[in-house]
């Protein structure tokens, strides 16, 4: 039943002697607590894992040559620049091009016409860019900063270093061919001058270094550090007068969800709780309802521009839309499941037809109709990407589509996994605060027993105490 | 050891059970139930459930009714309680006609109804609330029903915390709290455990005795029937319609010691006629082949 292996060993020490009896596998038996919290652990560790192991694997997958070191071409113009990707079918043809064009220099600076033909200041401009091909492996290194890729003296001052042998790049390092490149350059360049001068530059071609890479996969799935690093960095941005921060963005996107929900849920609950109560408003209503219902929402949002104009409305209005006719119908059915022997127990117990709604139905459905709610807000946030494309692209979502277009999915992935956590950290407030809402239920029994329920609830209790309230015993 | 039927009659009475039964037949009648028909129509012709029924309920008495399933003894209740509506007949309270639900006839039903939103207390002050009495009044009152019935320590519990037979008891507490005229009950005590139906009943006959209260109980089970009634209305199935109205010869007060006693046992033996007759009988035998060797028998 048990893999032996290291990694589960924790969990058989655990639960040593009880494996025979207690099955992990057994059709609908309840896991033991431990069981279950492991589980519940591993099915978030599990995605990470894999994520990790895929992004830092590089036997894994890894389709892709992210370029480390780049070069230009003669007569390309395809250019690629460091942190570009290259298939790994085309990566060694892209090298080897560079190594035939350096073949063909040499034998041009051997012959009697070095410069084959061209202009000095041509020559001089072509090798000013081969100068900085090596910045951005400088800027890995650590030996200059960010912003000191184009500051040719201190790059100038680089190539010396390297060509004497004096320092040596580590991380990522040159590769052999291009350390004689290097060599070879730096002969040319220092007979000129030893330091950076932009007029007196050398006009003798330099070689091309012949461009490096590493394996890596493909930009649209960025390792887990990377997306770490890029949510910290963009919502650690302040905002800007045309640009909003990201915390400004959840609070208009949650705006947009919450308003568009709310809204469905203010008219749709009296409206399915009264369908669900009388035959009659339920024929009137449902079915028109239950056609509604399957047009789906976007299709109407050219339409919601027309009538709601710019900015927020017709964005909760899509929310609405999208949410407010499944909202009827489902608490129209969750007030219909009210068990029908209690409203008759009602009626003889001398409720009026106004009492039954009032006193017995209305508090009846009550931990149903949470629950519904709870599910049809889930189905509100599917509404918001698509509301937020509505009219101006505003929000979380105005951020995903502009950064996604560059590219840049190091920056989506934060923001798509933060919505994911919204989401998830609602839903599971809502179920905990459940049991307090509705201490009659199941639930919650539970949710009063629940160690995060239990710091919360000790103030009140203690008062209720204090006060000399009984508290309730239990039945057998 | 059943003796046979014919030793001792269900209807001879002892002169004090005979007296009971005078006095009783003296008091004014709470519940008239006049030639009452029910039909349900249906795609697949008219079901009669129900067909001229016609008793008189007196004043204190405890009536059971009972009948093989199907006889219409849960339609006849609901009709009673007004949550059906007769096709013929009528049901008269004190004299007067019912029609609809109504705090006069209290219920208990056979699922457990009492409202999980609402505490013990809450529960039994949901009827008198709707009347709209005073909540202070209203309060102190349930607290004496909730006494009645044993449960004075459960009244701020939920029905979730409450086992079955507490259930019930607080439903007899709710329903009497509205202090109706009579108290209808449809098979309360079905979902319960034989020991604790057993403590539910000597329960309601203690309630019955202390309070001015009127009580028609449903029940499938013949010795409830017995241990419980003063008189038992037995159903015939399809359609449903009076059989006989048997005068339990069982003196009063009761016990359980009673249930071997002849008079019980000849009344148990003459409903159980009523309801199983002669030409059903042999149909409780199955075509079953002998499926063990010669010899190995267990009895």
């Amino acid at each position: 039943m048990l893999p032996t292996s290291p990694l589960f060993a924790f969990i058989k020490m655990s639960d040593s002697g009880k494996n025979a009896r207690d099955p992990w596998f057994a059709v609908r038996r309840e896991l033991s607590p431990k069981r279950a919290t492991v589980l519940t652990v591993v099915s978030f560790t599990l995605p990470l894992l894999i994520w990790s192991a895929v992004s830092y694997l590089p036997f894994l997958w890894h389709p892709d040559i992210q370029l480390q070191l780049s070069a230009n071409r003669k007569d390309v113009s395809t250019v690629y620049v460091a942190g570009d990707r290259l298939s790994k079918g085309f990566f060694p043809e892209f090298q080897e091009a560079v190594r035939v064009q350096n073949a063909e220099l040499n034998t041009q600076l051997a012959s009697e016409d070095p410069l084959a033909g061209a202009s000095e200041s041509t020559v001089r401009r072509a090798n000013k860019k081969v100068l900085r091909h090596l910045a951005p492996l400088l800027i890995q290194n650590g030996w200059i900063s960010d912003d000191q890729s184009t500051d040719d003296e201190a790059i100038y001052h680089a190539w010396g270093e390297l060509a004497s042998g004096e320092r040596s790049l580590k991380r990522p390092s040159l590769s052999d061919e291009n350390i004689e490149i290097v060599e070879a350059n730096w002969k040319a360049m220092s007979a000129v001058s030893p330091n950076y001068d932009s007029d007196n530059f050398v006009s003798v071609p330099l070689l091309s270094l012949v461009p490096q890479g590493k394996a890596s996969n493909p930009d649209y799935l960025p390792a887990p550090d990377k997306v770490l690093t890029s949510g910290i960095k963009i919502f650690s941005i302040p905002a800007e007068s045309d640009r909003p921060s990201m915390l400004q963005r959840v609070g208009h996107s949650l705006q947009i969800v919450f308003g568009g929900f709310l809204l469905a849920a203010l008219i749709g609950v009296p409206i399915g709780v009264v369908c669900g109560t009388y035959p009659f408003f339920s024929r009137l209503v449902e079915p028109f309802t239950d056609f509604f219902r399957y047009m789906p929402a976007p299709t109407f949002s050219t339409l919601l521009v027309a009538i709601f104009l710019a900015n927020d409305a017709p964005k909760i209005a899509l929310v609405f839309v999208g949410t407010f006719f499944q909202l009827v119908l489902v608490v129209a059915n969750t007030t219909r499941r009210l068990d029908m022997p209690l409203l008759e127990a009602a009626q003889t117990l001398g409720a009026s037809q106004h009492q039954l709604l009032s006193k017995v139905v209305v508090p009846g459905i009550m931990p149903s109709l949470y629950d519904d709610l709870r599910i049809l807000l889930g189905w509100a946030w599917t509404w918001l990407v698509i509301a937020e494309l509505v009219g101006v692209k505003s929000g979380l979502t105005e951020f995903i589509e502009t950064q996604g277009r560059f590219r840049n999915f190091d920056l989506v992935f934060p923001v798509i996994i933060l919505i994911g956590l919204i989401g998830f950290f609602t839903d599971q407030i809502l179920s905990l605060i459940k049991g307090v809402i509705f201490p009659y239920t199941e639930d919650g029994a539970k949710a009063a027993s629940h160690p995060i329920m239990k710091a919360v609830l000790f103030l009140p209790r203690l008062v209720r105490r204090l006060l000399g309230g009984k508290t309730t015993p239990d039945a057998a | 050891m059943i003796p046979p039927a014919d030793t001792i009659d269900y209807h001879t009475q002892s002169p004090e059970v005979s007296k009971r039964f005078a006095e009783l037949k003296q008091r004014p009648v709470v519940l008239s139930v006049d030639d009452l028909t029910k039909i349900f129509p249906s795609r697949n012709g008219d079901v009669t459930a129900l067909k001229s029924v016609d008793f008189e309920v007196y004043r204190r008495e405890f009536m059971c009714v009972i009948g093989p399933s199907g006889c219409g003894k849960s339609t006849l209740i609901r009709i009673l309680a007004g949550l059906e509506t007769e096709t013929a007949g009528a049901v008269l309270l004190d004299g007067n006609p019912v029609a609809g639900p109504g705090p006069d006839r209290g219920m208990v039903f056979q699922s457990y109804t009492l409202f999980p939103w609402l505490t013990v207390k809450q529960n039994v002050m949901f009827g008198p609330k709707m009347a709209g009495h005073k909540e202070a009044g209203v309060e102190a009152d349930a607290r004496q029903w909730i006494e009645l019935v044993g449960l004075s320590q459960f009244e701020n519990s939920y029905p979730h915390q409450l086992s079955g037979g507490m259930k019930q008891r607080v439903a007899i507490a709710r329903a009497l709290a509205n202090r109706p005229r009579i108290l209808l009950m449809d098979e309360p005590f079905g979902a319960l455990d034989a020991q604790t139906r057993a403590q539910m009943q000597s329960y309601l006959l203690q309630i019955w005795k202390n309070l001015d209260i009127t009580i028609l109980f449903i029940t499938h089970d013949l010795d409830e029937a017995i241990y419980l009634s003063d008189r038992i209305l037995v159903l015939k199935a399809n359609p449903g319609e009076v059989d006989e109205i048997i005068e339990v010869p069982v003196p009063r007060p009761r016990s359980l010691d009673q249930f071997i006693e002849p008079e019980f046992i000849a009344t148990k033996h003459r409903i159980n006629q009523l309801i199983h007759p002669e030409s059903e009988r042999g149909q409780d035998t199955l075509p079953f082949p002998r499926m063990t060797k010669q010899g190995d028998d267990v009895e």
